[in-house]
């Protein structure tokens, strides 16, 4: 008899537990324990760690005898474009400067949408520059590059 | 009295030309952002918090605190208008407030909402003044021990009283805490979890964490409903001016949500949301006649509103006697506080009056231009609400990537939003509150360092938490919190509270 998930929720919020418990004990376990009296960097770490993984195994556990919910369905698409928009500005917001990165982010978001509208995405891409460089750059003073950076 | 010398301390700093400005910036920038639908406080606050940057820090706390029951109250003004709850705070309100504006009775809904916002703004601004001194006192006289008991204790709170499973709250609760140990350790000067990155030495920025979740996860959400719904904005107003009769029928609804609300916003995980849908579910019991709730009796908007105004008022408390945030929003005044180099805590109010008392008075101001900005504005609310999501979430995502990058001008921070983008969406998919994470990740290095202490004053006995009776009283009071939510039937009528409508 093979076991059942019975609460799909419960079971992929604990993996998720798991995973990021295991990722900080192994990270942690380079950092120096010390004792009760004297933590160390690595002791608090450690505990919750220990703490995550306990909460982690108990809805794992739950999971296949308790019935729960089943996770709704996923739609990656709109989410994983409007991450990689966040990435893009990152990769181009010091060398190409605000103007150019902030137009590509909201193309790139607008593409995620489900209207794409060409000239509406034109619009509102160079009024959230002209916006965003009036209130951040010139009102707030915020250390932002408007321009690509040519040479330097 | 000392009230009154405190008080005029603080109008005297909140009365400056500059931070009325800056209050009424705050004031009108969250109500602005806060009327667009699908996007809340939280999310407002996030997105609105660089502007801050670049203020002192007393005019930067004014602001945001502007732009916070600015956004509370641009929420309800949506529900009313459009029955989509730009938050879950309002809610309940939409339930009666749109029945009200159905009937042609918008005007008088929005105004008895302004007004007992008001009134309860002001009563609760005055329970700060009452209640924050005494309690900052006895905060300053606790050592590590108690400081640790007491935020296990407000972390516990907040999971009981936050909506879903419990054990995955407390789940979030610990990995929020496990990520705000990430970079450089104070004692040791070991950069934790840094995996090897240069830009995560000063570990994970908090508003790049907040921000994505609250901004960027929220819009990937939002984006997979169906149809974008052509929702029906309410265009015919009418007066706004409530008639005597709504006056007869509010006032003790408004100050019936006034009182609940001041109390519940204190607590932990409390704040606006458990305000409005208590006093709603308390006005059900008592009004009289008990006539028409659910078909736009305008007691179910006035008892939540006031409610959720004084919640959010007052869950200020604890931000700055303790230190401790009773909700989200309150997490990211703590982010802004840090970021202008200021640790929260009782020492605040002796420290720092101008900015403690300067906060208080600008509530009182704030909450007043709430009243006189959106009785004659209400014809612009409206054009707002029209502006359709796919124009707004690209803006909501632009803001987001200039927030989060000019914090330190760190690149690196983007990435860590991009993913945490992606990690909140997920948690979002499998029930898992954002909120614990949020306040766990504030209070994360503050924990360990107050553990630090207390064991190294006890040499490594842990029993010390238990021995101080002050310390053991808050882990008691933990242990009860967990075991009363454990108990079948108080899970039942919890979950029944947090789910009416």
């Amino acid at each position: 008899m093979r076991m059942q998930i019975r609460a799909p929720k419960d079971f992929w919020s604990g993996i998720m537990f798991l995973a990021f418990a295991a990722t900080a004990i192994v990270t942690a376990r380079g950092y120096s324990l010390g004792s009760a009296g004297k933590m160390g960097p690595g002791y608090f770490p450690i505990m919750l760690g220990c703490a995550l993984a306990l909460i982690g195994v108990i809805l794992v556990a739950r999971s296949v005898v308790a019935p729960g919910e089943p996770v709704g369905r996923l739609h990656p698409g709109p989410l994983l474009i409007i991450a990689a928009a966040v990435v893009v500005f990152g990769l181009t917001i010091q060398p190409l400067g605000l103007v150019i990165s902030l137009m590509i982010v909201t193309v790139m978001a607008c593409i995620a949408g489900r209207e794409r509208r060409p000239l509406e995405i034109a619009a509102l891409a160079v009024a959230m520059a002209a916006f965003s460089v009036g209130i951040f750059v010139f009102a707030l003073r915020l250390p932002l590059p408007i321009w690509p950076s040519i040479g330097s | 009295m000392d009230i009154i010398a405190n008080l005029s301390i603080g109008f005297g700093v909140a009365l400056t030309a500059q931070n009325v400005l800056y209050c009424f910036v705050g004031v009108l920038l969250g109500t602005v952002v806060g009327v667009l639908p699908g996007i809340g406080p939280v999310t407002t606050v996030a997105m609105l918090l660089p502007i801050s940057f670049t203020l002192n820090p007393v005019s930067a706390m004014i602001m945001l605190a502007g732009i916070y029951y600015g956004a509370q109250y641009g929420g309800s003004t949506t529900a009313i208008l459009v029955n989509i709850p730009g938050e879950a705070s309002s809610v309940v309100t939409t339930i009666d407030g749109h029945q009200m504006a159905r009937r042609g009775r918008a005007g008088p809904a929005l105004g008895i909402a302004a007004i007992g916002s008001f009134i309860a703004g002001s009563v609760a601004t005055l329970l700060i003044c009452f209640a924050a001194p005494p309690l900052a006192a006895i905060a300053l006289k606790f050592g590590p021990a108690e400081y640790f008991s007491l935020m296990v204790c407000g972390l516990i709170a907040a999971v009981v009283l936050a909506r879903g499973s419990v054990i995955k709250a407390v789940g979030m609760v610990v990995l929020g805490l496990l990520l705000g140990l990430a970079g450089t350790d104070v004692n040791s000067g070991i950069r934790r979890f840094d995996f090897g990155v240069q830009g995560l030495a000063d570990g994970i920025e908090f508003v790049a964490l907040s921000m994505a979740i609250y901004g960027i996860a929220e819009c990937a959400v939002n984006l997979e409903r169906k149809t974008e719904e052509e929702a029906a904005v309410t265009s015919n107003i009418g007066r706004i001016w409530p008639s005597r009769e709504d006056f007869r029928l509010s006032m003790p609804a408004i100050l019936r949500g006034t009182v609940l609300g001041s109390l519940l916003g204190v607590l932990p995980g409390g704040g606006a949301l458990l305000a409005a849908f208590g006093a709603y579910t308390l006005e059900k019991k008592v009004a009289k006649p008990p006539r028409s709730f659910g078909d736009g009796d305008i007691r179910g908007v006035a008892a939540p509103e006031s409610a959720n105004n004084a919640g959010a008022q007052t869950s200020f408390i604890p931000m700055l006697t303790l230190g401790i945030p009773a909700n989200p929003t309150m997490a990211m005044m703590i982010g802004a506080l840090m970021i202008h180099g200021i640790s929260p805590g009782p020492r605040v109010m002796s420290e720092r009056p101008e900015l403690f008392w300067g906060l208080i008075a600008s509530m009182w101001i704030g909450n007043l231009m709430l009243v006189v900005l959106n009785m004659p504005l209400v014809g612009v609310w409206v054009k707002l609400l029209r502006v359709p999501y796919r124009l707004l979430f690209p803006a909501i995502v632009g803001f987001c990537c200039i927030g989060a990058y000019t914090v330190n001008s760190n690149v690196t921070d983007l990435y860590v939003m991009a993913f945490f983008a992606v990690f909140g969406y997920v948690c979002l998919k499998l029930d898992c509150e954002p909120a614990p994470l949020i306040l766990g990740f504030v209070l994360g290095p503050l924990m360990e360092e107050n553990l630090r202490r207390a064991l190294l004053i006890s040499r490594g006995d842990l029993l010390v938490l238990v021995q101080e009776p002050i310390s053991l009283a808050f882990l008691i009071g933990a242990a009860l919190l967990l075991l009363v939510v454990a108990a079948p039937a108080v899970r039942k009528t919890r979950e029944e509270a947090l789910q009416e409508s």
